[in-house]
């Protein structure tokens, strides 16, 4: 499978991730970078002090060199600047601390998305016509309609309102970011709404696909060699079935991406998507900046993901 | 009407359920038509275009009246539940929320239906000029559709929304900016599809003009997977403006957007959470309904359905 | 002859459709020798396949086994659980299908579907299984089958693809092997390679073969017995050189008729069997093929003929059969064989 073509097709795109970040973010750093009312601006400066902070941001040079010593910091050191409205903190290392919390949630989400979706959708297939495939069929409807903000304040209300007014107290799930990995409040409430409207499209396409598979010749001849049904499920419809899913992979960790953006927001998880938000607000230019920077990158290796986990399901595609 | 049995027969030929003498053949029907019963029998896609068009008519009573003006602060005692005055209660500045959810409305489907008019004006000429030229033209468009496939709509809608400023027309075209690749991807795809079929050469070898091929031949047959993607394009938009506002960049106040009612809501969730609940209730039914009418147009569309 | 290791009976196979229900087996009958190859020919839609697929209770929704016995070994396989029949399922009967192309999952290996057949019976171990399917793959005359086991199906020509579904039915050496039209997706010469390779392995490993195809030259190739379907029922049986020189049914005989020869002269007509395949969920009254049939008198339009020895082996379910057809109504000159032809009877014909 780890093919010479296969590793030269992840160096190919490797270089095109690299490339397309690189015009990106000088994109947005064009477009942004001088647009008045930033957040310096806003801070009602004057005079020599205002001349001394756009000196030390490089901001009263020509947009040219602003640019290339923009590029040339950012490929010969990963260096994204310094925060506007944070004075003097770097944002490289900023950014890079809240990707790992934005990558430890859109994770539990992703696997929970691709976990609970394809069993329900896969349940769905065989039961198909049944009570439960109405059932599980509506709610998905209703899932992915849901906003995620929606299902994260029914959560809310679930677990940090009513059970805590139920129980006086004692179930008391606390929201907020505390670093340790995976108490419910941190990671599995945001990680479920985040994930679930996902969930339900997986769901809805397993089912689909799976019932198409399950009528394919080479599963009457699965039956007719007297194989379990399980492993007729398991071993000869479901690699099949799974094709179509992971081709809509690529868009869903992107959605998983930008949703990140409203979840954060709400719980509270100091990621990116929270970074973003509040610099937007704030017009911190650099950091907005910075985590479009980052995010084209994370888009980039996804979607890399993706395409190889193609060559991992099915034979038929080689690189 | 003979069958020959010759030698050797490729593979397995109809099935035999054919009309025999005394039975009538089923009245040719149109594909619309066809697509009309169907579409009448799913329930679901029924009762949905019903709140729809309860839903449109909420709004347009809002034009001319609302219980109370969505901006007057103070109506009622801030964060109080609903009531006999305020049926669902007021805000955290005492404004009434069942009037701001009724402009909330307007703001959602006009977002909503809006932007969906400008990606089919946007996108579909666009598809259908790129898929049936080819050329230069389209490899560019092919181009900017797949580099774009990447980009999260969400941030990029943000960017622009920093760029313009935000207000109601911005959002709009911020959102028609990001997602008409998806309408012209579609088109073309259609007329690629299309144009190599025997019709269209008939077509131009009896000298029928461009215009008239893509116009009055390709677009026709493409119409049903572009009203489905249309009408899957009004939910995502209200929930793509419903998010913008949520995170303080879309509707600005005083100006009531599901969204940002919803995002107030939040804050008060444990005093007030009627405040959250009812524009986030407004929104799932509203989304939750088109996802039901889409789906239903789509399966009464398909032409492969046989009943 | 031994006793029958197969033995059908009265076999009837419904489909429920929106429509009415369609009788797609409709009282079939007919016994399999050991080592013995007999075929099924008939039309699309006569039912054929649908009659090799109730034997294994492989038929389709919305299709079920109404009534009838299959019997083998002294157990009706209609009447055993799932268990037990999915242990029969490859073991000891085989089926394989119509297109290697999609019948074989494209994403496993073809040694692995294979060894499949073998490890689903626990008639192997992973090793043995491997090395067996590596012999099985020789034997249907695979080359270099060591590298062949690998690969995937779409890397292998149809031939191959249909070799290996071969190997996969003969993997456990059941008693019987059903094909269902092996050779008709793929090219002629191949076909003709296929049916040696059939033929031999019938010979060589005593292996019942129950042949489904639409293709009278198939029949004659490999089968010592033909049954003949039509509209769901068996309207003729018998050995195959009997049947192939003095066919008695009507339908038999207009099918032999219909195959084009390479003797004919060039601006003969190519004889066709008039009329359109029947409505199985209308059937005609009577016989079946009456309304297409030249040699049609009163009686087919109302009572349904039963199978009837006609000659020593050999059984046709018809009122008139051909030898009084070639007496009474110069079967064998006739140009023309539209309905009523021989017979000058035109009752209940469409008007066009």
């Amino acid at each position: 499978m780890l093919t010479r073509g296969t590793l030269i097709y992840i160096g190919q795109r490797l270089v095109i991730i690299v490339f397309t970040v690189l015009v990106v973010s000088s994109i947005v750093f064009l477009g942004i970078h001088r647009l008045p009312g930033d957040a310096l601006f806003n801070e009602h400066l004057h005079g020599t002090q205002y001349a001394l902070i756009l000196h030390h941001y490089g901001l009263d040079r020509p947009l040219w060199d602003q640019y290339t010593s923009f590029l040339s910091g950012l490929i010969l050191h990963g260096n994204l600047g310094e925060s506007l409205v944070n004075r003097g903190v770097p944002i490289t290392p900023l950014v890079l601390r809240e990707f790992t919390v934005s990558a430890e949630v859109g994770l539990f989400a992703l696997v929970f998305t691709i976990g609970l979706g394809m069993t329900l959708g896969v349940v769905a297939a065989i039961r198909q016509n049944t009570w439960v495939d109405y059932v599980l069929t509506t709610t998905s409807v209703i899932g992915y309609s849901m906003p995620s903000f929606v299902i994260a304040t029914f959560l809310l209300l679930v677990f940090a309102v009513w059970l805590d007014n139920l129980t006086q107290g004692t179930f008391y799930f606390q929201i907020g970011w505390t670093g340790r990995f995976g108490t419910i409040g941190e990671i599995w409430l945001p990680a479920f709404a985040l994930g679930f409207p996902y969930a339900s499209i997986v769901a809805r396409l397993t089912r689909a696909s799976m019932l198409e598979v399950i009528r394919q010749d080479y599963i009457r001849t699965a039956r007719a060699k007297g194989l379990r049904e399980t492993v007729i499920m398991v071993r000869h419809a479901l690699r099949n079935a799974l094709i179509p899913v992971i081709t809509i992979l690529g868009p869903l960790v992107i959605g998983i991406i930008t949703g990140g953006v409203i979840i954060e927001n709400i719980f509270g998880i100091p990621g990116l998507g929270k970074e973003f938000a509040t610099s937007i607000l704030n017009r911190d230019y650099n950091i907005v900046i910075g985590v479009f920077t980052a995010y084209a990158a994370m888009i980039g290796v996804a979607n890399l993901g993706v395409d190889l986990a193609y060559v991992v399901i099915d034979p038929r595609i080689r690189y | 009407m003979a069958t020959s049995v010759s030698y050797p027969t490729p593979g397995p030929g109809p099935a035999p359920v054919v009309a025999t003498a005394g039975i009538q053949a089923p009245v040719q029907a149109s594909l619309w038509s066809d697509a009309w019963r169907r579409l009448r029998r799913n329930r679901l896609a029924l009762v949905s275009a019903v709140y729809l068009v309860l839903l449109v008519a909420v709004a347009l009573i809002a034009l001319v009246h609302t219980p109370y003006s969505y901006r007057d602060v103070g109506v009622a005692r801030p964060y109080s539940g609903p009531s006999g005055a305020n049926w669902f209660g007021a805000d955290i500045l005492g404004r009434d929320v069942l009037s701001r959810l009724m402009v909330g409305a307007q703001i959602s489907l006009i977002v909503g239906v809006g932007t969906q008019v400008l990606v089919l004006a946007v996108g579909v000429p666009i598809g259908l000029l790129s898929g049936y030229y080819r050329g230069l033209f389209d490899t560019v468009v092919a181009f900017i559709i797949n580099v774009f496939y990447g980009i999260p709509d969400l941030l990029v809608a943000m960017i622009l929304l920093l760029l313009l400023g935000p207000s109601l027309n911005n959002i709009i075209i911020a959102i028609v900016a990001t997602r008409w690749m998806d309408m012209a991807r579609l088109v073309r795809g259609q007329t690629l599809a299309l144009r190599e079929r025997e019709f269209i050469e008939a077509a131009r070898s009896s000298g029928a003009k461009p215009a008239k091929i893509l116009f009055g031949h390709i677009l026709p047959n493409s119409l049903g997977p572009i009203i489905v993607q249309a009408t899957f394009g009004v939910p995502a938009a209200i929930l793509f403006e419903a998010f913008l506002s949520f995170l303080g960049i879309g509707v600005q106040p005083p100006t009531p957007s599901w969204g940002s009612m919803a995002a107030d809501g939040l804050a008060a969730i444990r005093i007030a959470p009627h405040m959250v609940i009812f524009p986030s209730i407004a929104l799932s039914l509203t989304l939750m309904a088109f996802n039901f009418l889409g789906d239903g147009l789509r399966d009464a569309l398909d032409p492969r359905q046989k009943r | 002859m031994a006793t029958p290791i197969l033995q059908v009976k009265d076999l009837h196979t419904e489909f429920l459709t929106d429509g009415g229900v369609v009788k797609a087996v409709d009282g079939v009958s007919f016994d399999l020798y050991p080592g013995e190859s007999i075929g099924i020919v008939g039309e699309s839609g006569s039912g054929k396949s649908i009659t090799a697929l109730s034997i294994l209770r492989l038929v389709p929704d919305p299709g079920r086994v109404v009534s009838g016995q299959v019997l083998f070994h002294d157990q009706d396989l209609l009447q055993i659980s799932g268990e037990e029949i999915r242990e029969i399922r490859g073991r000891d009967i085989a089926m394989i299908f119509q297109d290697p192309q999609s019948s074989l999952n494209p994403v496993l290996r073809t040694g692995f579907q294979i060894d499949e057949a073998m490890l689903a019976h626990d008639k192997a171990t992973k090793k043995e299984a491997h090395l067996r399917t590596i012999e099985l793959l020789r034997r249907v005359r695979i080359p270099a089958p060591e590298t062949r086991v690998k690969d995937f199906p779409h890397q292998l020509s149809g031939g191959m693809r249909q070799r290996a579904m071969i190997a996969m039915g003969l993997a456990n050496a059941p008693s019987i092997l059903i094909a269902d039209e092996p050779t008709t997706a793929l090219d002629v010469t191949v076909q003709a390679q296929i049916l040696e390779l059939l033929g031999d392995l019938n010979r060589d490993l005593g292996t019942a073969i129950v042949m489904i195809t639409h293709n009278m030259g198939v029949v004659a190739g490999l089968c010592t017995r033909v049954l003949v379907m039509y509209a769901g029922e068996i309207v003729e049986q018998g050995p195959v050189e009997q049947i192939f020189e003095n066919p008695q049914h009507p339908y038999t005989w207009s099918l032999l008729r219909s195959i084009p020869r390479v003797d004919a002269l060039r601006h003969e007509r190519l004889r066709s069997i008039e009329g359109l395949a029947p409505d199985l969920l209308h059937p005609p009254t009577g016989c079946r093929f009456h309304p297409r049939c030249p040699f049609r008198i009163e009686k087919c339009y109302t009572d349904e003929p039963r199978l009837q020895e006609v000659a020593p082996g050999q059984q046709a379910a018809c009122w008139v059969t051909m030898e009084r057809a070639r007496k009474e109504m110069d079967a064998d000159n006739l140009v023309d064989i539209r309905p009523g032809a021989g017979s000058g009877l035109h009752k209940g014909e469409l008007t066009e």
